[in-house]
């Protein structure tokens, strides 16, 4: 569960976010969407503990966190890799720091432990679609796709509460991306983890996610359940109905009430289906 | 296509050539005139001619260092000759003022990696090493005799205070430049701070770091020819120094090339070694 309560960040007196309101449940797929600068990154920094707002709170499992951790997982646009390591060593570089620490080699159990990671870490490289052979590689070896299917792979692997994604498929062309979106889906549909997905992408979002939050002049500026909409949306989503879809959620997409203290159920408008 | 053309590529052949045409244009001008000036006074010292230089070298390099053992050096292997010879002797001392340098060096890298990475290191450091950057090292050469002695110390110490703030800013600037998603990247997936400056900022830093070191090579070579040529009984520059008194440009221009030669290898070996050890990074 991510709360996010009154948030406003400032950087120099120019407001970056002012007064967010937001509540975002277990298993939620929720998109985070709006135009350049309209303070989606930011949104998802202060989620993952990397900023810290000038006024509000932000809690994650009920916790106001200091740092990321453990608890997120994460994967950026760009840098999600390691490039001093292969695709295995990426994938569990964390189950080995983790455990182990610093000085993981000289830890008694860790050679052992090293063998169970890796046949662990083969499993999440055939989950991400990618085949065995590329887990020697490293990552400027790989295309974007392959990348992002990596750096997927190396933050589920660690079992996150929630997966923080930000524009992860925005550098990638339009078939690969469409690929890494069946991809996710799945693995959202098959571990129920809670995903906040940031994008620029209307109909990405859709596609996608339960829910989207519109984001504008840094306030939230409408939110939308995709799954009220009471409709099957179809995988890959027609062009036709895509373009009724975003008409629909911006008619219908209202300022999200001031969320009451103590109030655990998300508050957000629900949308009625497009065609009645 | 004019050769001036940012499109005219030189063949292979051309490119060849012309990356050899100064060195055959300086070593014909040099012979030229060595010609020219033994024309006109055969016990000329300023251009020695090749036999000349060649039989300099083979002197320095395989008669013994001390005269006395002359006699003995002639029953001996070209390899042992070479280790009783001046010019060996010279570059052993070299050379391990130069490690022993180098040896200081290394953990410097580590200062900048902390400067970058804990801001409270940062704040204490940064401006201190700004300015101590700006200090020429040589202008502290007598205080540093004054301070240390003569002897190595002082020597080592010129070359690792001369050129420790570039390793160290230099090391500060390429951990500021890795991307902060790593960073993040690294706590989510439970690693510590220590763990992320070590096992993943430094392992990304360290083929740039060894770059660094050795575009500064020359550098360390400077400040370690300067003390030697000041004060200094044995080593390369001392011999340098030494033959410049008696004019003695048939041993001096072989040691200039030596030098040279061994800095090169020195180069081209953490070269490869970057190259062996990080085959992941391209640059």
């Amino acid at each position: 569960m991510i709360r996010v309560e009154d948030v406003r960040v400032e950087y120099e007196s120019k407001r970056v976010l002012s007064g967010i309101d937001l509540v975002i449940g277990p298993g939620e797929f929720v998109s985070l969407v709006g135009q350049t600068g309209c303070g989606k990154s930011t949104l998802l920094r202060l989620i993952l503990a990397e900023e810290t707002p000038s006024s509000g709170r932000v809690l994650v499992e009920g916790v106001e966190r200091r740092q990321p951790d453990r608890h997120s997982g994460y994967v950026p646009q760009k840098y999600s890799l390691f490039p001093d390591k292969t695709v295995l060593d990426n994938i569990t570089f964390g189950l080995e720091v983790s455990q182990f620490g610093l000085l993981a080699p000289f830890q008694p159990g860790y050679w052992k432990a090293r063998k169970k990671f890796r046949a662990q870490a083969l499993d999440y490289v055939r989950t991400v679609g990618l085949h065995e052979s590329d887990a020697g590689k490293y990552p400027h070896q790989l295309s974007g796709g392959m990348q992002q299917r990596v750096a997927i792979a190396q933050a589920l692997i660690m079992q996150p509460k929630i997966l923080l994604m930000d524009e992860a498929f925005s550098a990638l062309d339009p078939g690969t991306r469409s690929g890494m979106q069946r991809l996710i889906k799945k693995i959202w549909r098959e571990t129920c983890t809670t995903i906040l997905f940031v994008t620029h992408n209307t109909r990405e979002a859709i596609s996608l996610s339960t829910r989207i939050i519109a984001l504008a002049k840094s306030n939230v500026e409408g939110q939308g359940s995709t799954v009220a909409l009471d409709m099957p949306i179809p995988d890959p989503l027609p062009e036709s109905e895509i373009t009724d879809l975003i008409h629909h959620i911006e008619e219908r997409t209202q300022p999200m009430p001031a969320l009451k203290k103590g109030n655990t159920e998300p508050d957000y408008v629900v949308l009625q289906a497009p065609r009645a | 296509m004019s050769v001036l053309a940012i499109h005219a590529h030189p063949g292979r052949m051309t490119a060849w050539i012309l990356s050899w045409l100064l060195f055959i244009t300086g070593i014909t001008a040099y012979f030229y005139t060595a010609q020219a000036r033994h024309r006109e006074n055969p016990d000329d010292r300023v251009t020695p001619t090749l036999a000349q230089m060649g039989q300099a070298f083979l002197d320095a390099a395989l008669k013994p260092a001390q005269e006395e053992q002359a006699n003995e050096a002639a029953s001996q292997s070209l390899a042992a000759r070479f280790l009783d010879s001046m010019l060996w002797k010279d570059t052993k001392a070299t050379g391990r003022r130069f490690f022993y340098s180098m040896a200081l060096l290394l953990p410097t890298v580590l200062i900048g990696l902390h400067m970058a990475v804990f801001p409270y290191i940062g704040a204490f450091l940064l401006r201190f090493f700004l300015f101590f950057d700006k200090i020429i090292a040589l202008s502290l050469l007598p205080i540093l005799f004054i301070a240390f002695g003569i002897d190595e110390l002082s020597k080592v110490m010129l070359i690792v205070i001369g050129v420790a703030p570039t390793i160290i800013l230099d090391s500060f600037n390429l951990t500021k430049g890795v991307p902060n998603e790593q960073i993040v990247k690294g706590f989510t997936l439970g690693a510590g701070d220590f763990t992320i400056a070590y096992r993943i900022i430094l392992k990304q830093i360290w083929p740039r770091v060894l770059n660094s070191i050795r575009l500064n090579l020359k550098a360390v070579m400077l400040f370690l020819f300067a003390g030697e040529m000041i004060a200094s009984t044995d080593g390369l520059a001392y011999r340098i120094a030494l033959l410049r008194r008696h004019m003695g440009m048939d041993t001096i221009i072989p040691y200039v090339l030596w030098v040279a030669l061994l800095l090169f290898l020195v180069d081209l070996s953490m070269r490869v070694l970057n190259r062996r050890l990080h085959p992941w990074f391209q640059a």
